[in-house]
């Protein structure tokens, strides 16, 4: 008998008597079970959402880090930068190496930067205005603009920096001597100097990660060994998984109801906010809604209030606060919160009498994505409040795909369109610029087809200005702007709410004074604590 | 020629082009679905410029004949091109993620057989008691409820109320997998000698298989049933009965085998339709297998794996069937007979 025969027919006779004993671990190590709806793409160049941001700040390290539990910038990566006209330079840490044992040198962030801009995928918009970059020495760097770009160093925080002799050494087929910059490789390993290094990854089920022993910040002992970043569970897994001990922090999609379940069950609720809102879109080129003032009534009739009991998970714990305007509260030029939008009638009708369209000759539509099962709810709601006004209105499902195809041309772009959108540095730049400068209109993020000199004019001064009161006042001034010619309603400011074991502690997604303002840096597991004993 | 090798012949002559029918088919359709694939891929942040670079590079601005050329052409060398979900080759998922759903699969139709069967046998010779009442009853539940509900249920019921299955993925997280050899992860463990790994394997296996088969049992014990009532109607069953029989013998030698027949067609299309059915239950219980990743190329618009995965599950079904096909002229002769008769 061969050895493969031998040894399964040992494996069978055994089994018998082990098939239904549980299996226990095979090694003491605290291991962190997380998951998100998408994939993660491991290729820091092409990371765009949720998942790929979790992924891309424990692999990699980018230059600078957002201060917890205020605004500004930290070092990192770097340890000073400074700008003078269009021209930024940081100087480097020189104590940094690579999960490979690679030195980490200025010649890395180039090529990072470079690589990005080749590829133009995910988050390589940010780096258009890059017309050059160079190592100045073994750890310095300068970037120079194409123009003036006041918030380029938030940018920096969506450059990972990738192991460029590792990549190099595993570049695939494709055009020019780059040929596919290491796509291939980069889809499937790390290549970054991160506390965390990818031991596995399964597209279709989960990317495993373990700590890093040689990170240059060093990784504490009670943050997870390994953490598995699971992905597309459904709802009723997570439920049954946490209830289980079998999983410690859900995504962020769950619905509030299962958020609500879990709670009572004794689960944790952590929360992330700060850095978007919920967006009802308004297309200003279509009657009735190319009239201001019909646009107001609408803004006005809408149930800001019952909008944030929706979304409501427990009574201290919300998937969204009130909005005060065009930007989030806490984020540069944003209102207090004691300015919180209200429902006003008695103004919603003054305005639709200003408006040059009867009420009785109106039909909206509203749209929501499919994907997004919440915004039913809105549109029904928005449903209710514009009938008090008398407006008709049609309710319509848009899968994602079609919605992102029809945005593009006025006249196929629904009355109405509701959206989540964030800042992905964290900058209202990168929030407002892509939904309301004239130029970009027409993407999912600016179904309005705002065109406005003055909206224009400020989102510029919010670019140009170096000085942080100057583009303070800036935004403000386009946030007063923005409510006066209501392109769209501001539904609430989001704050994403997770639901978690009690075996972890994770601070910057629990402590206000440790947040980081940004979308999935709460994630950051050396931050974690894994609780002995649980 | 013998005629089961004229019967294989004519099988695989005519599954050849029902093959590139589907090719045809599916490649149209995928086209059609809303969206675009390279807007999809690239995410809602993309330029414009990007986009039309993609499409470019994907060929997505020619004609749809030129672009089925090029599939014909790169699938003749064994590419059916990268995915734009997994940004990977297709075949390489394809070959990943394909042998967890066979295996799936397998163990469901195990189920299948091994529970509607005797299920069947039992209440067609209990018939009108009360075995054969309950046995009707369960076998309707398992027949109208979708796989999908049943996989909630017996969630429910063995993971949250009494947590004694596990009820994400393969295996557990806290033991090392085995080195992958074949793909198929039960064998792979005991390849490996890995007597707990394949214990906590079979045991991930469970609740999906059920849920996923719970269909298969109902329709295979309501067939088998109806089959071997009318078998016993047959005159001959009477004679057998007539000379002293045991009715345990009667049963299995005689009424059994040709009601088997009508029921083995049944239940290889059914094996061959859990392929399909097996994306919620793979959605439900994390599994990783290659229907819950063409679900997720469906939705992404990732037109190279969505035509790969549908011509592998399309080969997958007609190869269960031709083995249907073949089992069924084995076990009855007239089929062999008629085909070798055929001009």
């Amino acid at each position: 008998m061969n050895t493969i025969a031998k040894r399964m027919a040992a494996a069978l006779i055994g089994v018998s008597t082990m098939a239904l004993v549980p299996a226990g671990p095979a090694f003491a190590e605290t291991v962190l079970r997380l998951d998100e709806v998408a994939v993660g793409e491991l290729d820091p160049a092409k990371a765009s959402d949720y998942a790929d941001s979790i992924l891309m700040f424990n692999v990699y390290d980018t230059l600078v880090l957002p201060v917890q539990g205020a605004p500004g910038l930290a070092p990192h990566l770097a340890k000073s930068w400074s700008a003078d006209d269009n021209k930024h330079t940081f100087v480097l840490r020189d104590d940094v190496k690579f999960q490979s044992g690679n030195p980490l040198t200025a010649d890395d962030v180039v090529f990072s930067l470079q690589r990005m801009q080749a590829l133009g995928a995910g988050l390589s918009y940010l780096f258009a205005n890059v017309e050059s970059v160079e190592a100045v020495d073994e750890h310095t760097v300068s970037f120079v603009l194409k123009e003036a770009y006041a918030p380029f160093v938030s940018s920096m925080l969506r450059l990972p920096i990738v192991d460029k002799q590792l990549v190099m050494e595993n570049l695939g087929e494709g055009e020019g001597d780059m040929g596919d910059w290491g796509q291939a490789y980069l889809s499937a390993n790390g290549a970054g100097s991160g506390a965390y290094k990818v031991t596995a990854h399964n597209p279709q089920q989960e990317t495993v990660m373990a700590k890093n022993a040689d990170y240059f910040l060093g990784v504490p002992g009670v943050a997870p060994d390994t953490a598995r970043l699971r992905y597309g569970l459904e709802p009723a897994t997570v439920r049954t998984l946490i209830a289980q001990g079998e999983h410690d922090i859900s995504s962020q999609w769950l619905p509030p109801e299962v958020l609500k379940a879990l709670s009572k069950d004794g689960a944790q609720l952590l929360t992330e906010s700060g850095t978007g809102g919920f967006y009802v879109k308004m297309n200003t080129t279509k009657a009735p809604l190319d009239d201001v003032e019909c646009r107001l009534a609408l803004t006005n009739a809408f149930d800001y209030g019952s909008a944030i009991k929706m979304i409501a998970v427990t009574d201290d714990v919300s998937q969204g606060s009130a909005a005060t305007g065009a930007i989030p509260v806490g984020m540069l030029g944003a209102n207090p919160p004691m300015d919180a939008l209200k429902r006003d009638m008695d103004a919603a009708k003054k305005h639709l009498d200003a408006c040059r369209y009867e009420a009785d000759d109106i039909n909206i539509e509203i749209s929501w994505i499919a994907e997004v099962p919440l915004e039913e709810r809105f549109a029904l709601l928005m449903q209710a409040n514009f009938a008090e006004l008398g407006i008709k209105s049609e309710i319509k499902k848009m899968p994602w795909a079609l919605f992102a195809e029809q945005v593009s041309k006025p006249e196929n772009t629904p009355h109405i369109s509701q959206l989540f959108v964030n800042a992905v540095t964290g900058d209202p730049d990168t929030l407002l610029y892509g939904m309301y400068n004239s130029k970009l209109a027409g993407t999912w993020q600016s179904p309005e087809y705002l065109k406005d000199a003055d909206v224009d004019d400020l989102l510029e001064q919010g670019r140009d200005n170096t000085d942080l009161a100057a583009r303070e006042t800036a935004y403000k001034a386009l946030n007063d702007r923005l409510m006066d010619i209501a392109p769209t309603i501001y539904g609430f400011d989001r704050q994403s709410v997770f639901a978690a074991s009690d075996r972890v502690k994770v601070p910057a997604l629990s402590d206000p004074s440790k947040a980081f303002g940004l979308d999935g840096m709460g994630f950051s597991f050396r931050l974690m604590e894994m609780q002995d004993g649980k | 020629m013998s005629p089961v090798v004229q019967l294989l012949a004519k099988r695989l002559s005519i599954s050849v082009i029902v093959l590139i029918g589907v090719s045809m088919l599916i490649f149209a359709i995928a086209r059609i679905i809303p969206g675009d694939p390279a807007r999809i891929a690239l995410g809602p942040n993309a330029t414009t410029e990007q986009v039309m670079q993609l499409r470019d590079k994907l060929h997505l601005d020619e004609s749809i004949i030129v672009q089925y050329a090029n599939f014909v052409s790169d699938f003749a060398r064994g590419d059916l091109g990268i995915s734009l979900y997994t940004n990977r080759p297709v075949m390489t998922d394809i070959a990943q993620f394909l042998p967890a759903t066979l295996e799936l699969v397998f163990v469901a139709g195990l189920f299948m057989i091994g529970f509607g069967i005797p299920l069947g046998i039992l209440s067609a010779r209990h018939r009108g008691k009360a075995a054969d009442n309950v046995i009707r009853v369960l076998s309707l539940l398992g027949v109208s409820a979708p796989s999908f509900v049943w996989a909630v249920i017996l969630m429910l019921l063995f993971a949250f109320f009494l947590p004694i299955f596990p009820i994400a993925g393969q295996i557990s997280d806290t033991l090392t997998v085995p080195p992958r050899i074949s793909g198929f992860l039960l064998f792979d463990c005991l390849l490996a000698g890995d007597l707990r790994a394949f214990a906590d394997a079979a045991h991930h296996i469970v609740l999906p298989a059920f849920a996923l088969s719970l269909s298969g049992i109902g329709q295979a014990a309501r067939l088998t049933r109806a089959n071997m009532i009318e078998t016993y109607d047959k005159p001959y069953i009477e004679m057998a009965r007539s000379y002293g029989f045991p009715e345990q013998r009667i049963a299995r030698r005689y009424a059994f085998r040709p009601s088997l027949i009508p029921s083995l067609t049944i239940i290889g299309l059914d094996f061959a339709a859990m392929l399909g059915n097996a994306f919620l239950v793979e959605a439900v219980y994390a599994w990783p297998g290659l229907s819950r990743y063409g679900v997720q190329v469906i939705l992404r618009k990732d037109l190279n794996a969505i035509v790969g995965t549908v011509l592998v599950i399309s080969a997958t079904f007609l190869i269960v069937n031709i083995i249907v096909d073949l089992l069924i002229a084995f076990i009855n002769p007239r089929i062999r007979y008629a085909e070798r008769s055929r001009p």
